[in-house]
């Protein structure tokens, strides 16, 4: 016991010192660096036309990662929601005590909430912003309207067979605008429509797209998983 | 350079997430220790390449103060979505091996798994 505790910190000493002499290295490191960072951020409005380079490169430049990315998310909420189906029983949410301030906080905040995650998705290729970030708000102004209404009464309101399918679908949609390209003999990825004026509302080629359709997976993927961990943990 | 900077944070955040992952016997603590792991790997990766001129890199017109570079924060993005999906499994692992064996104690776990007495 003592002496596998004392193994340990010996192996945690050594990753942390294996860490530390790697970033000093990377402190000598700074040629390639900066002229990788440079060329995407003197090309990265001309050949995209979005005006945040950050959603440029995620969503033009490395969308193949982005890719894989959105199916580890999916396969999270898939794992999250198999294992609690194969667990069984549910358990009968305990009713939160009805709380006035709770409730007219949230009637207020909800719609703040929701308007905030909308504004990111949208205007994710001209500040900052994006899919992820705005669906993650939007998903947790629902966890704040479960908190004030209960679970279950916000869970009634979506019928869950045809969330979930739509969830599927939007990640069909995501993958197959990323394959469209090879219709037309282009490479996979290409993206096809013109950057257009750098920021305007219609700018970045399909960055919008993928922003909307990414922002609508996770909205719908986190209130997925804060639905399942309620209603099988009996409580918020 | 400054002594206290945020690479040199990162670098005690991930001592202190990682002996907390590798010490602490209780499940849950070990999952906000990989926690605390990954937070000091994003504050990493922003830190060093942090520039006290520089902007975000968010393109407006003219542009006259240099921009930080843009990859990174580009990768942090990734960092952040796998962590929550770690974590969101994770979690699911510990609700069921607490409900069949009672505890969040790993080595308790570990012990009546062996079939051993609980010391």
């Amino acid at each position: 016991m003592r002496r596998s505790s004392r193994g340990m910190i010996i192996t945690a000493s050594a990753l942390v010192i294996c860490f530390c002499a790697l970033l000093m290295m990377m402190f000598d490191y700074h040629g390639a660096r900066e002229e990788a960072g440079a060329a995407y951020i003197e090309r990265g409005t001309i050949d995209t036309g979005a005006a945040n380079l950050v959603s440029a490169i995620y969503l033009n430049y490395r969308l193949f990662d982005t890719l894989l990315e959105i199916l580890v998310f999916s396969v999270a909420v898939l794992g999250v929601r198999f294992y609690l189906l194969e667990r069984g029983k549910e358990e009968v949410v305990a009713e939160i005590p009805e709380s006035q301030v709770v409730r007219t906080s949230a009637d207020l905040l909800l719609p703040l909430i929701l308007l905030l995650g909308i504004y990111l998705v949208l205007f994710g290729h001209l500040s900052p912003g994006g899919g992820f970030s705005g669906g993650t708000v939007a998903g947790t102004g629902l966890l704040l309207c479960a908190v004030a209404l209960g679970a279950d009464v916000v869970g009634r309101r979506f019928h869950e067979p045809t969330l979930e399918r739509f969830e599927w679908g939007v990640l069909l949609a995501i993958l197959l605008l990323a394959l469209f390209p090879a219709v037309l003999r282009r490479l996979p990825l290409t993206d096809l429509l013109s950057p257009g004026r750098v920021g305007s509302m219609v700018s970045g080629g399909s960055i919008l797209i993928y922003n909307v359709l990414i922002g609508v997976k996770v909205f719908i993927g986190t209130w997925v998983i804060i639905h399942y961990f309620v209603r099988h943990r009996g409580e918020i | 350079m400054a002594l206290i900077n945020g690479v040199t944070i990162a670098i005690v955040l991930f001592g202190i997430g990682l002996l907390g992952l590798i010490l602490r016997r209780d499940l849950v603590i070990k999952l906000l220790a990989l926690g605390l792991v990954n937070g000091s790997t994003i504050l990493c990766l922003v830190s060093l390449n942090a520039r006290v001129d520089g902007v975000a890199p968010i393109v407006h017109f003219p542009a006259s103060v240099p921009y930080v570079d843009p990859l990174p924060h580009a990768l942090v993005l990734s960092a952040i979505v796998i962590n929550f999906a770690i974590l969101a499994l994770a979690l699911v692992f510990v609700m069921l091996l607490v409900e069949r064996y009672h505890t969040t104690d790993s080595q308790r776990i570990e012990h009546e798994i062996k079939g051993e007495r609980i010391p």
